[in-house]
């Protein structure tokens, strides 16, 4: 971004910046402007809670980067159920970087997040419920280890169930190896599964 | 020696690829997401890359598309695997520049084949 410095040693920004600060400037500047424009209307409209929305839907048509950051950044920030509402369909998304970016995003939000990890993990797409496996990754709630026992036990999709083999290798307790040992039974032909159970329970072991 | 880059954010995978090409006598190394992936690639030359899809940080898509560019790993073999098995899945990691596909989870026995196969090509 271009800086002027000024005679009294204040730096005062210039043209990305002079447009109106308020919701509707910054909602105009993340549309229509140039890209630095819209990284700091994106960076900016952090303080709105009710910019989600725009931001959201410029994050479907942007194309730069930098800006795609800026709108990731400050929808964490804004970090509202809202946030949670409008990002969870982009799970489903054929873009990779807007699916991976939505799971960083809900992943700092975790407070916000942990009453939608249910539905989540029953979504009828296998990909979004090893995503809702990822974002437990960092959700640090009591009832982690619980919900991934219910996945062990109830889930067929085999990349589902390694998933979760893979969190219960962090947050495991030895009384969860009957449950990795009955999962090998039930998927005993998935060479990858084994080699992730066994894992998990040396992993369990060690730390027990 | 064969030199092969294993890029993927889950610990148990890159673990699984590790032993599967180590049994081929391949010396590894790994990254967790794209981004350490291409620090790596700056500093080494590999004979072939095994690279997940979605990654934090940067994706796989992102990763290959970068490799491709430029850099001495630019006509390195890459095989990209995915727990996502639609048919666009394929085409996309190909239109990126991947040789494989390959669905999770891998079979021993074709990983291996694969590996062969792009590093005597």
């Amino acid at each position: 971004m271009a800086l002027k410095k000024q005679n009294d040693d204040n730096v005062t920004e210039l043209s990305p910046r002079r447009s109106e600060r308020d919701f509707n400037g910054l909602k105009n500047s993340l549309h229509e402007g140039d890209e630095d424009q819209r990284r700091w209307a994106a960076r900016d409209l952090a303080s709105f809670d009710e910019a989600v929305g725009p931001l959201v839907k410029q994050l479907t048509e942007e194309k730069s980067h930098v800006v795609r950051d800026a709108i990731y950044l400050s929808l964490q920030k804004i970090g509202n159920q809202d946030v949670v509402c409008q990002l969870i369909p982009f799970l489903s998304e054929e873009d990779a970087e807007l699916r991976n970016s939505t799971i960083e995003v809900l992943q700092m939000i975790p407070e916000q997040i942990e009453t939608h990890i249910i539905s989540l993990l029953n979504h009828q797409d296998s990909d979004v419920r090893i995503f809702a496996i990822d974002i437990l990754q960092v959700l640090a709630h009591a009832k982690t280890p619980e919900w991934l026992l219910s996945v062990l036990k109830d889930e067929t999709h085999v990349n589902v169930v390694a998933a979760a083999v893979d969190r219960l290798a962090e947050v495991g307790t030895a009384s969860m190896v009957r449950d990795i040992e009955e999962v090998k039974t039930k998927f005993s032909d998935e060479e990858y599964l084994m080699f992730a159970c066994n894992t998990a329970i040396r992993r369990i072991k060690a730390n027990s | 020696m064969t030199k092969v880059l294993v890029v993927d954010d889950a610990v148990t995978v890159r673990m699984y690829h590790r032993e599967i090409m180590e049994q081929l006598g391949y010396e590894v190394s790994e990254a967790e997401n794209g981004i350490e992936g291409l620090e790596k690639s700056a500093f080494s030359q590999f004979d072939l890359m095994i690279v997940d899809v979605n990654m934090p940080k940067m994706d796989g898509y992102r990763f290959v598309t970068s490799i491709r560019e430029d850099g001495h790993n630019h006509s390195c073999p890459v095989i990209m695997v995915s727990t996502e098995e639609q048919l666009k899945d394929k085409l996309a990691a190909y239109k990126v520049g991947a040789n494989y596909y390959i669905v999770k989870p891998a079979k021993v026995d074709l990983m291996q084949k694969i590996a062969n196969l792009m590093v005597e090509e």
